[in-house]
């Protein structure tokens, strides 16, 4: 029984950090309809950003989010409006394409600034644990989640409380409208993408804490991402929680019942598994493709 | 120029195929060898992804399944080697077809998520089964054992022979009606549904088409290296490069894959020998697909034709300008009597999230009728005809057509039972000649069928005929998407004939063309209707409904609230008050 406290306890600490790398996907995605498969190598390259400034100060590394959101929201800005904003209107599967290449640079110049060698961020705190009876809450998850509650909690204040939030959540379910009622949509889109972005550089930051990390680590969380969110539904907020929260657990269950090296295989089964029993996710709608925009 | 394009093709074709036996250079040899491997992966992968519009991570997953498929069993039974590469095809056949089944409900971003963990799940396997796959160590195969002196033929010719067999399987996809429908998915998937192709059984053919003779390349190439391990056989850059070979060169054209393959190939040997190190790598083919999707979306080979189509074309107008060919037909015999109802909706709902667009909606359409089906805007109108067509599935509710209850079937089924649409907003297969468009449709699903030539036979003389019909003949050989809105609106209604449906449904066909076609659109249903069609249109010019229909069906708020000839439409109170509502009627009153 302790056991399975324990494992449900690990799960969703780190579903929380979780839920906010995935909100960053999923609010791209219904703003633009753009998956951005270059999501993964964002929160990567965050993590080595995070790196360095703590190698090279003495800041606890969570402080850096200080730092690190806001330049990738200047990262994310600066590539929608050099790259992305360019196949706005093609095919979906052009964007897909497009953002995968993206992936693939940013992992070549990560790479090549930090090498291809496993790195890890390990504060003074990381070895210890918070114990409450028989259970061990280990400190960097705690202050992870806490770190990611705050931020993904901001996020979601600013997406229902303000007319920055309502002009995105308009442009997403129609963008005609928004723009007939005085939404700049294509400014907002931009807004949207550099928004996603830095949710994956707030993520990225407390994913060094947690993990090591690698350039080539990228395809592993983009593909722990995508399915979060197809599990909670492609473009739905609270389905990336929620399926952030089921996969924080399934993994951490598949660690402590099954073995460490199958956890890695969760994310694709989900993928699998949903496509085939539900495609449209948890909470996500389907599309009214009929309507055809002229 | 066609001819300097065929000389080209040869001579490359023949250099190919002479190249070891006048060069004994292995380094280029193994260049070619590598070549062959994405130009096999890329002309499969056009096959799902060019004609069929899925777009592919996972391409190099067939390759990987074919070299663990031969490694696998070639270390544990003691036989020729070769043996093994048509199973390693079998085994990618039968996991394309697995994969094809979790696609038939997937589309666009879900389906490139599913490619690639499809890829990374092998990859994991691969790794985590040791007894299996031999886990991150791999697998040795034994050595070759022929001469030294035909160095690497056998694997060179027998990659040639592949390469061959796909180009030929390709060539024939693009010319039967099966790859036209996989084109008619790639352009509007719900669309061709609705013109009778069977969506879920070209997927699945087309997934098993992409990968067999991948699987078999991917078995020469492990046989070839020697070795195979999950980094190198599942390495998602394997996959980049054979998607990049396809886009580089062109989607959808028949040689632009095996262009682009040499292409990569070298680029990837020229980076090897000097940029060093996998990050180089990474930014090469990373920036170059990115660079190839912005800049060069369609590839070279397709840019190429249309420079030269350009040049050729300058000077000279164009046909889409010319005016409609409209004769006097003669006016049409008496309308036939009106039979029992052909179709009845019975209680239809339909639900988006809490809106109710269409709210318990029944009635019925008498053969032989032309019956129209108004209402104010938003009032459901679009999303009952939807619901008959099969393009949505209702909430509640029944339809019924000619006695058969249709609500469960699906699109393609209730068109070869003989229901034809139009969409309010024209939907053609943009990129298809109107020729291709009209020929499109199937009125009935055989395997044999697929293997039919694409535009052929009494097909393309009926074809030829419906257009003649519509008055656009003149503009067969037009890509679709050249044609103005109300040309477009005459194609698709040519389109659906090609059905020889007995209810034909038509979204607004008045709706945004100008009044001497609007004319010409009456008098052509009229003519239909002679001929014993029956029609339920949707349509906001009254005057021309009020001319055409009877009986006249009015839809308000999701439900049907009135139904009666057009003297008596116009005169219901409750027509005035959901077209103008509640308010005018009282200020009406009041002065």
């Amino acid at each position: 029984m302790t056991q399975l406290i324990q494992t449900l306890i690990l799960g969703v600490l780190v579903g929380g950090v979780y839920a906010l790398l995935a909100s960053g996907l999923t609010l791209i995605f219904g703003v633009m309809r753009v998956i951005n498969i270059a999501h993964g190598a964002f929160l990567i390259l965050a993590a080595f950003l995070t790196y360095s400034i703590w190698t090279a100060s003495d800041l606890d590394p969570l402080v850096t989010i200080l730092f690190t959101t806001p330049a990738m929201f200047a990262f994310g800005w600066i590539l929608y409006l050099a790259t992305v904003r360019r196949i706005r209107g093609a095919h979906m599967s052009s964007s897909v394409l497009l953002t995968f290449a993206i992936a693939l640079v940013v992992e070549g110049l990560m790479g090549l600034v930090w090498g291809n060698t496993s790195h890890a961020v390990r504060p003074a705190y990381f070895n210890e644990s918070y114990s409450v009876g028989d259970l061990f809450l280990p400190k960097a998850q705690v202050y992870g989640f806490a770190v990611a509650a705050i931020v993904l909690g901001s996020l979601y204040l600013i997406l229902t409380r303000t007319w920055l939030g309502r002009a995105i959540r308009a442009s997403a379910v129609n963008p005609q409208g928004a723009a007939l009622v005085g939404v700049n949509v294509a400014g907002v889109s931009a807004l949207t993408f550099a928004v996603g972005v830095s949710a994956a550089g707030a993520g990225g930051t407390i994913v060094s804490v947690l993990y090591p990390f690698l350039p080539g680590s990228h395809y592993q969380w983009i593909a722990r991402l995508l399915s979060i969110v197809v599990l909670g539904g492609l473009g739905s907020l609270p389905g990336a929680a929620v399926g952030a929260l089921i996969l924080g657990i399934a993994e951490a269950a598949t660690v402590t019942y099954i073995s460490p090296q199958w956890a890695t295989a969760v994310p694709y089964v989900v993928i699998f598994v949903v496509l085939l029993v539900r495609p449209q996710g948890l909470m996500g709608a389907r599309l009214r493709e009929d309507v055809a925009t002229a | 120029m066609r001819h300097a394009g065929r000389i080209a093709v040869a001579l490359a074709a023949a250099l190919l195929l002479l190249y070891p036996v006048v060069s004994d250079d292995l380094y280029y040899q193994n260049m070619i060898i590598l070549s062959l491997v994405f130009a096999i992966g890329a002309v499969g992968l056009n096959v799902i992804s060019g004609y069929g519009g899925y777009i592919s991570l996972g391409q190099g997953a067939f390759v990987g399944l074919g070299a663990y498929t031969l490694a696998i069993l070639s270390t544990r039974i003691d036989v020729s080697v070769w043996i093994w590469v048509p199973v390693a095809g079998l085994v990618a056949g039968v996991f394309a077809a697995l994969l094809g089944v979790i696609a038939l409900r997937t589309r666009g971003p879900s389906f490139v998520i599913m490619t690639i963990a499809f890829l990374f799940l092998l990859q994991i396997v691969a790794t985590n089964w040791p007894s299996l796959t031999g886990g991150t160590a791999g697998i040795t195969l034994p050595l070759p054992q022929w001469s030294i002196d035909i160095q690497n033929w056998p694997f060179y010719y027998s990659l040639v022979a592949l390469l061959a067999l796909s180009l030929l399987m390709s060539r024939r996809i693009r010319r039967t009606k099966f790859g036209m429908g996989l084109i008619a998915m790639r352009e509007d998937e719900d669309k061709a549904a609705t013109v009778g192709i069977d969506t879920p059984v070209y997927k699945l053919l087309a997934f098993v088409a992409s990968a067999v003779f991948v699987g078999m390349a991917g078995a020469i190439y492990g046989y070839y290296l020697s070795f195979v391990d999950p980094i190198g056989m599942f390495n998602i850059l394997l996959s980049v490069q054979i998607l990049l070979s396809m886009l580089l060169g062109g989607r959808g054209t028949l040689l632009g894959p095996v262009l682009g393959a040499f292409l990569i190939e070298a680029l990837n040997e020229w980076s090897n020998n000097n940029l060093g190190g996998g990050n180089a790598r990474l930014l090469l083919f990373g920036g170059l697909m990115a660079l190839v999707i912005l800049f060069l979306p369609r590839g070279i080979i397709p840019t190429a034709r249309d420079l030269l189509e350009a040049r050729r074309k300058r000077g000279k107008a164009g046909l889409v300008g010319a005016r409609l060919e409209l004769r006097e037909r003669p006016a049409p015999a008496e309308r036939p009597p009106v039979g029992p109802p052909l179709l009845e909706v019975r209680d239809l709902e339909k639900r988006f999230g809490g809106l109710r667009a269409v709210d318990g909606c029944s009635f019925e359409v008498p053969e032989g009728s032309i019956t129209a089906l108004i209402g104010p805007n938003g009032s459901g109108k679009t999303t009952v005809f939807n619901l008959i067509g099969g393009t949505m599935r209702p909430d509640a509710g029944e339809v019924w057509f000619d006695g058969e209850r249709i609500d469960g079937l699906r699109s393609w089924r209730r068109a070869y039972r003989g229901i034809g649409r139009t969409f309010q907003i024209t939907r053609l297969f943009r990129e298809m000649t109107v020729l291709e468009n009209v020929v499109a449709p199937l009125r009935e699903f055989r395997f044999g069928q697929l293997n039919a030539g694409a535009v052929s036979g009494p097909e393309a003389e009926r074809a030829e005929e419906l257009l003649d019909f519509v008055g656009m003949r003149a503009f067969r050989d037009q890509k679709a998407a050249a044609l103005s809105y109300g040309q477009q609106k005459l194609v698709e209604l040519a389109q659906i004939l090609m059905l020889d449906p007995r209810l034909i449904m038509l979204d607004e066909p008045a709706g945004g063309i100008n009044p001497t076609l609007i004319e010409r659109m009456g008098d052509m249903i009229r003519e239909l209707n002679a001929q014993g069609k029956t029609f339920l249109i949707v349509e906001h010019n009254m005057p021309f409904v009020l001319g055409l229909c009877d009986p006249v069906l009015v839809l308000a708020s999701g439900t049907c609230i009135c139904k009666g000839t057009p003297a008596h439409i116009q005169k219901d109170p409750r027509v005035l008050d959901a077209y103008l509502g509640a308010d005018f009627v009282l200020e009406e009153v009041g002065v």
